[in-house]
């Protein structure tokens, strides 16, 4: 339990301020649904004369922008991409940074099993995960509900965070697990990060052309999609099996390689 | 009974980095130097033996078990002090030490004041502003907090003033005397020679020999360099132990192996104007056993 305490305490500054972050992105964020629905014109109907590519970038889809709820789902897609680089960055780093920080000749010659501390380190990056979450949760109903003029919104924000939790942990399971198997401190968090920013362009581009449709197994922002899972979708069973899976290897790698291998000292 | 047994340990990196067929053993209660040049591969064998890194053959066994195996096990009775101390910046000394023993299940707390202040160690400091020579400090105490059995030391004096080494041997004499084992590596071969009762000595990634201090000396050369008053016959030093003789006008210098009365008696039978005589450095200790090799 020291080690995730430590790293509770080594991580309480970032998330402190990813907090703030993704607070006042909510705020920014909505603040624009409230100075667009003002203007008296319909969204939805400006929109619609959009080019579809436009529409497709932005995950419009049946969102109905001229609600509050609506234009959170566009946001949403924005908090998921923050979200997502909080857990890779966190998770390849609470892994690595032993080693960057060259560390690792202290904690690693104490009494604890490799496996132990890398269950420690996991167990700290999950409740920075989860308090991430809950932040993201409580700012966007309080926010949302300034101007959701009476709109149940609770329950739709509720199941996309809870879509975006399964994600955050999927990511943060592809940063520990490169960090576990890369030796070079500082390459997993920039190759997690480069993972991510490949599939969420990979999700526009699957917006934007009908052929790759197929291909959205391989980017998990395309899993829980805003349009989907509000109104009623839910998350899809299949999805939510696959991350599972996903999860589960992921993490596999994490301990088996980082067991195995030499530390770089 | 032996506290670390290393046998035919062998790591290879990708490139030339590494040991080749390791083996030795440090026995109960002694203080065992690990000598060499750098890169000889003193850490890489003391990272394998604290399984940082894992072997690509052979094995090596603490307090009777394996080293890999038996891990986390074997390191509640090890004290370690890394070549190079590196710890988390934003920490205050005491919260480290604090931490470091939180791995132990016993309170340290006692023992880390005793070890402060006999290291002159400001415990209330930041980490991140102490000089290299307080960052050792901070992990020869860090080292010895849970009264290990045995301690491996990593280069322990580089960055310690002349002062802080001598309370820093005292300590591993009175911990030698409770019957501590220590494995002690370093490249200055004086500190080895007064502390320690036996070597390995190690040039890239071999090992070339091990030995009793007392029988390394024996064995070594002493470097003579003498200033006569008057000029000298040129085979005056020319008798048996002496090599490399060198004779220029009034400067004499030879290497002297063997009983040093007889080559003194000769110095005392001359007028000298002055005279050196010098421990060999640790290169010309590894030429020796070149030499008996070839």
């Amino acid at each position: 339990m020291n080690i995730f305490w430590r790293e509770m305490r080594a991580n309480r500054k970032s998330l402190l301020f990813w907090s703030i972050g993704v607070f006042l992105m909510v705020v920014s964020g909505m603040s624009k649904y409230a100075g667009l629905s003002s203007s008296g014109q319909s969204m939805s109907g400006m929109m619609s004369e959009m080019p579809k590519s436009l529409q497709a970038i932005l995950g419009i889809g049946n969102l109905d922008l001229d609600k509050a709820s609506g234009y959170y789902g566009i946001l949403y897609l924005y908090l998921l991409l923050m979200a997502t680089i909080h857990a890779a960055m966190l998770g390849a780093n609470i892994i690595s940074k032993e080693e960057r920080d060259k560390t690792s000749e202290f904690l690693f010659v104490k009494p604890v099993s490799r496996n132990n501390i890398i269950t420690a380190k996991l167990l700290a990056a999950f409740v920075n995960i989860v308090i991430f979450n809950v932040v993201t949760l409580v700012s966007s109903i309080i926010i949302v509900g300034q101007y959701s003029k009476g709109e149940a919104v609770v329950r739709d924000i509720a199941m996309t965070m809870l879509g975006m939790f399964i994600v955050q942990i999927l990511f943060m399971g592809i940063g520990t697990a490169l960090a576990a198997v890369k030796k070079k401190p500082n390459s997993a968090a920039s190759l997690a990060t480069g993972i991510l920013l490949l599939t969420f362009v990979l999700s526009m581009a699957i917006d934007l052309n009908d052929k790759l449709a197929n291909l959205k197994y391989i980017t998990p922002f395309k899993y829980f999609e805003a349009k989907n899972v509000m109104y009623g979708g839910g998350l899809d069973v299949g999805f939510v099996l696959l991350s599972a899976a996903m999860i589960v290897v992921l993490f596999w790698v994490t301990y088996t390689f980082f067991r195995k291998r030499d530390l770089n000292v | 009974m032996n506290v670390i047994e290393i046998n035919n340990l062998t790591k290879t990196y990708g490139k030339s980095r590494g040991i080749t067929d390791i083996s030795f053993n440090v026995e109960e209660g002694e203080i065992f130097g690990f000598i060499g040049p750098n890169g000889a591969g003193k850490s890489t064998t003391i990272r394998t033996l604290l399984s940082l890194i894992y072997p690509t053959s052979g094995s090596a066994k603490i307090f009777g078990k394996d080293c890999i195996a038996f891990a986390p096990e074997i390191k509640k009775q090890i004290g370690y002090l890394p070549s190079e101390v590196f710890y988390y910046d934003n920490m205050k000394v005491i919260d480290l030490l604090k931490y470091s023993a939180s791995f132990y299940k016993k309170d340290c707390t006692k023992r880390i004041k005793e070890l402060a202040e006999i290291m002159d160690l400001d415990l209330t400091k930041k980490i991140d502003d102490l000089s290299l020579g307080n960052k050792k400090k901070v992990g020869i105490v860090q080292g010895l907090l849970h009264e290990p059995k045995l301690i491996i030391l990593d280069e322990p004096t580089s960055g310690l003033d002349p002062l802080m080494q001598q309370k820093f041997f005292e300590l591993l004499e009175i911990e030698h005397q409770k019957g501590v084992t220590v494995l002690f590596s370093s490249h200055i071969l004086s500190e080895v020679q007064r502390l320690c009762s036996r070597v390995a000595i190690i040039k890239e990634g071999k090992i070339v020999t091990v030995e009793k201090i007392s029988t390394l000396q024996e064995n070594n050369y002493k470097k003579f360099k003498i200033h006569t008053k008057a000029n000298l016959d040129k085979s005056y030093f020319d008798v048996a132990g002496v090599s490399k003789l060198e004779v220029e006008g009034n400067n004499v210098s030879f290497l002297f192996k063997g009983n040093l009365n007889i080559v003194l008696k000769k110095i005392a039978e001359t007028e000298i104007a002055n005279v050196w005589i010098e421990e060999p450095d640790l290169e010309e200790i590894f030429m020796h056993y070149y030499v008996k090799e070839a």
